[in-house]
Order: structure tokens, then C-alpha cells, then sequence
């Protein structure tokens, strides 16, 4: 029988001491792998929802809440924009008009009724913004109809950054980004509503514009909107040079928040800078105190069960002082101690991660729940009660997307609020590896002063006390 | 043959130097067994650990057939204490969850005797000291305090060293069964021509060795 059978034998030598220890010894690893497993379902989830935030930076004038929603300030200009391209890693720029034409500018009926909430917004609402704003009052309010000038018309109404769908062309074609021409592509709602086809035209502002083109963008809102070439709103309102909002790609999602102080910086005090990396960062900060949480309760469990099983085995060799003595006096080597006793606290250790490593994994996922709830219990509800008052679009009065920002981005936002919460707990190679690795690293570490005791037992000192 | 000069070692202490061996000298033929009387206190415990490699003295010399053992490094004083000494305690310590049979075994794998040996020499050490059979299976504490001692001399011979140091062997039994000790510790000596030291209270059993030396302050001397 060599050092490491006597040293594993040892292990069962005080049944009720060995249960003991190992039960301590399992509820530490149990720990520390709920919180791995805690630590990597959370931290997967923060990398998808950031793969999924994309690479966007909303720039609208300072003080402005979109098209419709009015609010108050000065607009953009194009070289205001267009300098944005300038900056280290912006690689493009899509600009935004938008204004609300009333029935006296246009021979268009939007398709959406003001009903109680058009009726209850309508007034108070319609003074900002640009273009003509809608006059009347609650219960007579008429639903202006909504342009958008943009040089992106493929994406101008719902960016997929932004969290909805992009529109789609059911009929026609499209114009080009640089166009000046009184062309329009019209949501399906509003064709419908006015029974235009590919072909037809429309006034606006006393101009006749073609219909290009019918799409549809999934939403009522979206479909009963007009887009132009931005040259061509920026042309006819009367509003040269002027833009109401911009979206600002940038060339990888880490240097969004760069991106972001340097156009702030390059625009000042006329421009309300967002990006939606930075909401979802603040969205995402109770899944980073849940991961720091894990991580360094991780931490603790791994180095309080290498305590508990350093103070098990010192207690153990002061118990077996003579014994050591004794196998010294018979020709033991100090190594071959040694190896028995950490062969002894090796098999704790291992019984202690089996068990652990079990109990652990059964406990993961209510662990990782509980965490998650209690940490982001307080800050999401802000978004929600946030997105609820702007994303109420039934009057039409959601921001137009790309250039306030908010609506569709908070409407975005209350989805991943609601699915934080979600998180899958998975057992993999990892995991096992960890056990396996932090068995060791205990045993290793539990060991240390043990050893340190042993090599320093002189049999003869322990043999004359006898 | 044990040859010890000039064997001397100093403790220091709070309450100053204690001289606990001083200038030992003596020889010991193989298969003798000798008698060490002394006090508690005398120096023989110090005594023992110097010849059984278990302390370096501070001066003299320490010569077993020929080999120079005092000032051996700890290394070699464990290589040599596993194959050329043997020991006998008083309080027996075995270990106790390890069967008879494994405690010898524990003294013939420290001396690297080879393995596929060990097993019927651990059970020719059992039968020799007359545990042979079921007994040699059992723990510790299901042996007598004799049975253990005898034991205990089974693991001492096991890897034929040249020299046993017995320490009170016989001071945890009773008279009968600590003549039956003694017995077989003449018997082992002069089978495998092996020099025992005893150390023991009892001038009855220190009669029965071949010589009989007495330790005081330190100071060894052999008594007619």
C-alpha cells in the first residue's frame, strides 16, 4: 500500500469528521458553480443583446422630439451633417426632413383617425416641430399627414437598429439617395385611404408628386406615411438646408460610444446625441452587477473551501502528530507524508466537488433567476414607464424614427426589459472543467500549511514525549 | 557491531544548556542484546534518537558495521533508518487503520524491499512473533496490548535491519506478557543475529539481556 492508498484510505478513517467535511466542503463548490453557471448565462445574454443593438447613433436637434411630436429648437443643417462623415469611424450618414403637411398643403387623407388620443394630443402637440402644424382642438382634430425627406428610403422609417422592421416595396421602385425629384413612395395605409396607385400623383405644398412607388412597413403608423427625396421636402417646405435628424452608422459596435462623445463635441449645444448602445449599457447594468456579483462570490466560495479544508487538515495532522512521527522514525520521507496527507485532502475534495458539482447544477438556475430578479428589480422600470408614454401610437404621435429617437427605441427597449429576465443556464465541458480544476486548486491550497506542518514534525520530538 | 565514541549532545533550553549525552562511548556485537537502565530524565530517550538516526549529535562518532552514521544528512539518516534500524516504542504505535499484516508491510515498503515479497515476508514476521492466521487481518484495536507489541516487534525485524532500539517495550503490560516481549526479542536478535537495545525501568528484565549499561546525567557506564 503506498502513500496515496493510505492517504486516500485516511479519508474514511472518522466517518462522522470525513461526512462533515465534505458536506462544507460540497456546499462551497455547489456555490461557486451556481455562480459560474449564473456568471456565463448572464454573460451570454449581455453579448447577445449587444451583438443585437447594432452600431447606430441617433443625432436630432437639441430639443427636438420628432417630426409630429413637435417640441421646440433650431434644425441641422446638411453640412452639419455630412460633417459628421468626417469622424474616425463614422462610416455613413443618413439624413432626415420631417414635417406634417395639413389639409390645406396636401389633397392627401391620412388613413389613421385622430380618435380620443388624437383628439387629447392634437393641440397641445401641434405647435412644434416643422412644417405647418395642425390647428384644432380636442375632439376636431384632424391627423396631419407625415413626410419624410430622407436620402435613405430603404430605411428611413423603421431602422432596424431602431428595433422595428424596414419597409418594403410592394409596387414600383424606389429614388436615389441624391434625388431632387417630386417623386414620393407612399405606405400601403395611405394608398389605400387615397386610392393612389404606382403612377398617380398627389399635391404637396401646391406641387404635384408622382407615387413611385407602395410599401409596407408593418405598422398602421409607418404605412400611412410619405416618403420624399430629402432635396425635394427640403425644396418645397421651404426649409433649405435644414434637417431634423440623422442616423450615424459606425464601423463596429465598440467604438459606438467613441463615435458618440466625438459628435457631441463636433455639434455642441444644437444637437441631442443618443446612441442605443448607451441605453441598453445602462439597460444591461443589473446583468453586470449580477455578473460581478457571481464572478466574485465565485471567487470566495473557491477560497473559503480551500480555508475550510486547510483548517480540516491542519487539525488533522496536530491530531496525527506521533503517527507522523512514528512513520518518520520508520523511514518515511517527508515527500511520502506529504503525498498521503494531500492524497487524503484531495479525496474531500473530490467527494466534495462531485457532490458539489450536482448540487450545484441543480441549483443554478433558480440561483441565476433569483440574482437577476433582485438586481433588476429597480432600474428597468424606468424604461417601461418611459416607453408606455411614447410608444402610445394610436394618435400617431410616436417620434419618426431616426431622428427623435426615442419612441421606437424605448418601444424596443421594453421587449428586452421583459426578457432580461429570461436567462438559459447551461452545463457545459467548462463547467466541469472549472469543478474539476477549482477540486484541485482547493486540495493544492488546503494542503499547503498541512504540508508545511508535516515537513517541520521531528520524530524525535514527538517520540520523547511519549 | 555497533561502535559508539565520544557521543555527545547539548539542548538548549530557556533554562540554559542541558547536556543530555555526554561522551558516550560503548560497542554492541551483533544478535547482543543490551540493557539501558536510567531514570526519566537521564538522557536514554536522547540516547536512543542519536542511534536511531533521529537527531544528529553534536560530537562523536556512530559506527554500524563499519559505516559512519552521526553525521549523515537527513536524507541519509532516513534511507538508513529504513533499512538498518528497527523500533520498539512503549505506547506500540501502530497504525491503527491499517490491519496487522499492513503495519509490517508499512515498515518493508519504507525500506523499498521488493514488492512482490512483501506480502509473505510480513506474514513470515507475523508467524515468527505468533500472530499467524486471522490475527494478522486485524486493526490494531482488536489486538491485545501484547499482540500489539508483538506486532510492533514483527515491523521492527521486518527489513532485517542490523540494529533494534526497544524503548520500554515492556512498560505498557503486564509481567507476564512483558517477559513473553523480552523473550521474543532474544529470540529475534539471535535469529537474525540483529543487536537490540532495550531501555528499560525493570532491573528484572534488564537481567535477562546479555549486558546491562546504566545512563545518568548523561554519563553511560556499564554495570558487572
Amino acid at each position: 500500500m503506498n502513500a496515496l492508498r493510505r492517504g486516500v484510505r485516511n479519508a474514511f478513517r472518522n466517518a462522522m469528521r470525513s461526512v462533515g467535511v465534505v458536506v462544507i466542503l460540497a456546499v462551497a463548490i455547489a456555490l461557486s458553480i451556481s455562480m459560474l453557471i449564473a456568471r456565463d448565462a448572464v454573460t451570454a445574454k449581455i453579448n447577445t443583446v449587444r451583438a443585437s443593438t447594432g452600431n447606430t447613433i441617433s443625432v436630432s436637434p437639441a430639443g427636438f422630439g420628432g417630426g409630429a411630436f413637435g417640441g421646440g429648437g433650431n434644425p441641422l443643417t446638411n453640412a452639419q451633417i455630412t460633417g459628421l462623415l468626417k469622424i474616425a469611424n463614422v462610416t455613413s450618414v443618413q439624413a432626415q426632413l420631417a414635417a406634417r403637411l395639413s389639409s390645406t398643403q396636401t389633397n392627401l387623407v391620412s388613413p389613421i383617425t385622430a380618435g380620443s388620443l388624437g383628439g387629447r394630443f392634437g393641440g397641445g402637440f401641434g405647435g412644434g416641430g416643422f412644417g405647418a402644424g395642425a390647428s384644432g382642438s380636442t375632439g376636431t382634430f384632424v391627423i396631419p399627414v407625415r413626410v419624410i425627406g430622407t436620402n435613405a428610403p430603404g430605411n428611413a422609417l423603421v431602422g432596424g437598429a431602431n428595433g422595428g422592421g424596414t419597409e418594403k416595396l410592394t409596387a414600383g421602385t424606389t429614388f436615389s439617395a441624391t434625388s431632387s425629384a417630386d417623386v414620393a413612395l407612399i405606405g400601403t395605409d395611405m394608398a389605400t385611404k387615397n386610392k393612389l396607385t404606382v403612377g398617380s400623383t398627389f399635391t404637396a405644398w401646391g406641387k404635384p408628386i408622382t407615387v413611385i412607388g407602395i410599401y409596407d412597413a408593418g405598422s398602421t403608423f409607418a404605412n400611412a406615411t410619405v416618403l420624399m427625396p430629402l432635396a425635394t421636402v427640403q425644396k418645397l417646405s421651404a426649409a433649405t438646408n435644414q434637417i431634423t435628424g440623422a442616423t450615424v452608422y459606425v464601423n463596429n459596435i465598440g467604438n459606438v460610444a467613441g463615435a458618440v462623445t466625438a459628435i457631441t463635441k463636433d455639434l455642441g449645444t444644437a444637437a441631442d446625441v443618443t446612441s442605443t448602445q448607451a441605453t441598453v449599457e445602462a439597460q444591461l447594468s443589473p446583468l453586470n452587477s449580477v455578473k460581478d456579483i457571481s464572478t466574485y462570490t465565485l471567487i470566495g466560495a473557491v477560497i473559503g473551501a480551500a480555508i475550510i479544508l486547510l483548517l480540516s487538515m491542519l487539525m488533522i495532522v496536530r491530531e496525527r502528530r506521533r503517527e507522523i512521527g512514528v512513520l518518520k522514525a520508520l523511514g518515511a520521507t517527508n515527500r511520502s507524508v506529504v503525498s498521503q496527507f494531500i492524497a487524503e485532502s484531495t479525496t474531500f475534495t473530490l467527494m466534495g466537488a462531485v457532490v458539489g458539482f450536482i448540487g450545484g447544477v441543480l441549483i443554478s438556475s433558480p440561483i441565476t433567476s433569483a440574482l437577476v430578479s433582485a438586481s433588476g428589480g429597480s432600474s428597468p422600470g424606468g424604461f417601461v414607464r418611459r416607453g408606455g408614454g411614447f410608444g402610445g401610437g394610436g394618435s400617431g404621435f410616436t417620434p419618426p424614427t431616426g431622428t427623435g429617437g426615442g419612441g421606437l427605441g424605448f418601444r424596443g427597449f421594453r421587449g428586452l426589459t421583459n426578457t432580461l429576465g429570461n436567462l438559459h443556464t447551461s452545463v457545459g465541458v467548462s463547467t466541469l472543467v472549472f469543478a474539476l480544476v477549482a477540486a484541485i486548486v482547493i486540495a493544492a491550497l488546503g494542503s499547503t500549511v498541512a504540508s508545511a506542518t508535516i515537513t517541520r514534525i521531528r520524530p524525535a520530538e514527538v517520540l520523547r514525549s511519549e | 557491531m555497533l561502535n559508539v565514541q565520544n557521543l555527545n549532545k547539548t539542548f538548549k533550553t530557556d533554562g540554559g544548556d542541558v547536556h543530555a549525552v555526554r561522551d558516550v562511548s560503548f560497542h554492541a556485537a551483533d544478535g547482543e542484546v543490551v540493557a539501558i537502565i536510567g531514570s526519566s530524565g537521564s538522557g536514554k530517550s536522547t540516547l536512543l534518537s542519536l542511534l536511531g538516526l533521529l537527531d544528529a549529535p553534536d560530537e562523536g562518532s556512530i559506527d554500524m558495521n563499519g559505516t559512519q552514521l552521526a553525521h549523515l544528512d537527513a536524507a541519509g539518516r532516513t534511507k538508513y533508518r529504513s533499512r538498518q534500524v528497527g523500533f520498539v516504542f512503549q505506547a506500540f504505535n501502530l497504525i491503527p487503520n491499517l490491519s496487522a499484516k499492513e503495519n509490517v508491510k508499512l515498515a518493508l515498503e519504507f525500506a523499498e524491499w521488493p514488492k512482490d515479497e512483501r506480502d509473505a515476508r510480513a506474514e513470515e514476521m507475523l508467524t515468527m512473533v505468533g500472530l499467524g492466521g486471522d490475527k494478522a487481518s486485524r486493526r490494531p484495536n482488536k489486538l491485545s496490548g501484547g499482540e500489539q507489541q508483538r506486532v510492533a516487534i514483527a515491523r521492527a525485524f521486518a527489513a532485517q535491519p542490523q540494529l533494534i532500539l526497544a524503548d520500554e517495550p515492556t512498560g505498557s503490560l503486564d509481567r507476564a506478557t512483558g517477559q513473553k516481549i523480552v523473550e521474543l526479542l532474544r529470540n529475534a536478535a539471535n535469529t537474525q543475529k540483529t543487536t537490540v537495545l532495550v531501555v528499560t525501568h525493570d532491573e528484572k528484565i534488564a537481567k535477562q539481556a546479555d549486558r546491562r549499561l546504566e545512563i545518568e546525567d548523561g554519563v553511560l557506564t556499564e554495570i558487572a
